[in-house]
């Protein structure tokens, strides 16, 4: 798994890469956590919010971009960030998930968005997948 | 696509155009208000490959258009106008924006700043105190069901109706901060959650309210009709619809792009998922964004009541704050206007982009009929930012619109690797600004040096006609998230 933060005029662009594509969707929740409260999901933790999700797409990168504004929604009425992901079910176009994370006494960086603008999981050349998330701020 | 400065064909000083034949796509050309320098600083990122891509929409009239305040979005820039033609024309919520009707409103005082800048810091604490800021903060109001109903369905007109608002503040917005089509029985359960306490939050990001004066008059007669004087205190609202708005276009973006195959649809880049206006799809969207729109209005209204009860904690209950104007920059509207000669009903959307009607549009309030619309454009923490006024030329060159800012120009990762914002703080406090803030990493990601000159902006906008220049404001206190 990597994540790389990249700059954007006005928002926040992020490449992840995963092994597949559970690892990918971990990324991705992972790099968008870090960005509501920096750090917060390297460290260890007990989790105190689960929620879970089920989303249906069209293709992967639809899949991916649905499930993490999903997850951002989850946040913001949960007030908490979440940084676990199990799966219960992933496909190309399905993702059933329980999603643990942690109460926040406030956000470091209010996302508005997950967009789907330059996203597109695709393979990254190196035997894993690797798409671009840019966040509305 | 790589767009060269020879692919830019000049139209007139501050008018520049893309032509259609630059992409087989293209519908109609790309068109771009800015100086010389301003163009070369908008060719530094995306925001071209973007309006082209937006001449490419369904039913798009006269032009794609961005302001000279344009910078790259994710799908739309930031900046933009793209009018479709109603009622087949494309709707995408996308033209609109994640914060749907994020914009500006401006209070009067009659204070002077001779009279209270000895009292600024500790009007700036009451004002940080007043008003819930920051990331994730929920405010003093926490609807009910049946509350959340009547804020998307009536807009500003509840926070009057509940002692939050001036009923005489109505008449000074934008369709009277109420949009008829709202239907919040659109609006899903999410949003209206992510709403429930954020109605008075001003939120984070580029989002503020900010004291300023009247630094210099440029039209008298138009800052007469509009209340203002040189010197005088003024307030400074810009926020929009909160998570709720937020979620309501992230689910309405996923459902339109579903739907864009039924219509036989593509897009070169999903952000500009589309529908037929007067398609279910379309009529939903366009219902669900007038209930988030009439929710920003009536935010705006309730971060103006906490406002005027920080004024009055200050200056005495015998001191108040009249609305001068609030107008949106990211919506909507069915509008009617001129192309190629004959008039015609659109879909404007506004993207980072204001209203700027001229002189005569009925819905004004009678006061400022015979000058125009006021537009506000705020610029950023530490410059100033501008009152201007519609003209009947905006109706012809650009569907009745003009900027919204200054415009970003460093990404928020280089503004905070360029600023030290305490040391930014200091420097602001001894130039007279006083800013409160949630944290030093917002201070620095919106510090003047991360946003275009709002100078040569509104010099831009004034030379082409599109709006005139009749006020500068210098902020005194700040008030950020």
């Amino acid at each position: 798994m990597k994540i790389e933060y990249l700059p954007h005029t006005a928002d926040i662009r992020m490449r992840i890469q995963g092994n597949g594509l559970e690892d990918l969707f971990r990324a991705g929740v992972l790099g968008m956590g870090n960005i509501l409260k920096e750090g917060i999901c390297d460290q260890e933790h007990i989790f105190d919010r689960k929620a879970e999700i089920e989303i249906v797409a069209a293709d992967p990168t639809c899949l991916l971009i649905d499930f993490l504004s999903e997850v951002l929604s989850h946040s913001y009425t949960e007030k908490s960030v979440f940084c676990k992901v199990k799966f219960l079910g992933l496909s190309s176009v399905k993702g059933v998930a329980e999603i643990y994370g942690k109460k926040v006494d406030g956000f470091d960086e209010e996302i508005k968005a997950v967009t789907y603008h330059e996203a597109e999981v695709h393979n990254s050349g190196i035997g894993g997948l690797q798409t671009m998330v840019v966040f509305d701020i | 696509m790589k767009i060269r400065k020879g692919d830019i064909h000049k139209i007139e000083d501050y008018l520049w155009e893309i032509p259609k034949s630059f992409r087989p796509k293209m519908r109609v050309p790309a068109r771009v208000l800015a100086s010389e320098p301003l163009l070369d600083d908008i060719m530094e990122d995306r925001s071209l490959v973007q309006l082209v891509n937006v001449a490419s929409l369904p039913g798009i009239q006269g032009a794609s258009l961005v302001m000279p305040d344009v910078h790259e979005g994710y799908g739309f820039p930031i900046g933009g106008v793209a009018a479709t033609l109603y009622p087949d024309g494309a709707i995408s919520p996308g033209g609109i924006g994640y914060d749907i009707n994020c914009g500006v409103r401006l209070l009067t005082s009659n204070q002077k700043i001779t009279d209270i800048r000895h009292r600024l810091e500790e009007l700036s604490k009451e004002m940080y105190a007043q008003i819930p800021s920051g990331m994730g903060k929920g405010g003093q109001i926490r609807l009910s069901p049946q509350e959340m109903e009547d804020v998307l369905r009536t807009g500003a007109e509840w926070a009057v109706e509940k002692g939050y608002g001036k009923k005489d503040d109505l008449a000074f917005m934008e369709s009277r901060g109420r949009l008829g089509n709202a239907d919040p029985s659109l609006i899903s359960e999410m949003a209206k959650k992510r709403g429930t306490d954020q109605l008075g939050t001003i939120g984070s990001g580029n989002h503020f309210v900010e004291v300023d004066y009247v630094e210099e008059i440029y039209d008298t007669t138009a800052a007469k009709a509009f209340g203002l004087s040189k010197g005088q205190v003024v307030v400074l609202i810009h926020t929009g619809s909160r998570g709720l708005g937020h979620q309501v276009a992230t689910d309405y973006i996923r459902r339109i792009m579903a739907a864009m195959p039924h219509y036989g649809i593509e897009v070169p880049d999903r952000e500009l998922a589309c529908v037929p206006f007067n398609s279910e799809e379309g009529q939903n969207y366009f219902k669900a964004m007038c209930a988030a729109a009439n929710y920003a209005w009536c935010n705006r209204e309730v971060i103006s009541w906490e406002a005027r009860t920080a004024w009055k904690n200050i200056f005495g209950s015998d001191q108040s704050l009249k609305l001068m104007y609030d107008i949106a920059h990211n919506i909507a509207k069915v509008e009617t206007h001129r192309v190629h000669g004959e008039e015609v009903g659109t879909i404007v959307h506004r993207k980072g982009a204001t209203r700027a009607f001229g002189p005569g549009f009925e819905e004004l309030p009678e006061v400022y009929r015979s000058v125009g619309q006021p537009v506000i454009i705020p610029g950023s923490m530490g410059t100033c930012s501008y009152v201007l006024v519609g003209t009947t030329k905006s109706q012809e060159l650009t569907f009745g619109s003009c900027c919204h800012g200054a415009g970003r120009r460093l990404s928020r990762t280089a503004a905070k690797k360029q600023v030290n914002a305490p040391v930014l703080k200091e420097q602001l406090k001894e130039e007279g600004i006083f800013v409160e803030a949630g944290s030093f990493k917002g201070i620095a990601e919106e510090a003047p040096i991360a946003y275009k000159d709002v100078n040569m902006v509104v010099e831009t906008v004034a030379i082409s006609g599109i709006a005139k220049k009749v006020a500068k404001l210098r902020p005194v206190a700040v008030i950020k998230g």
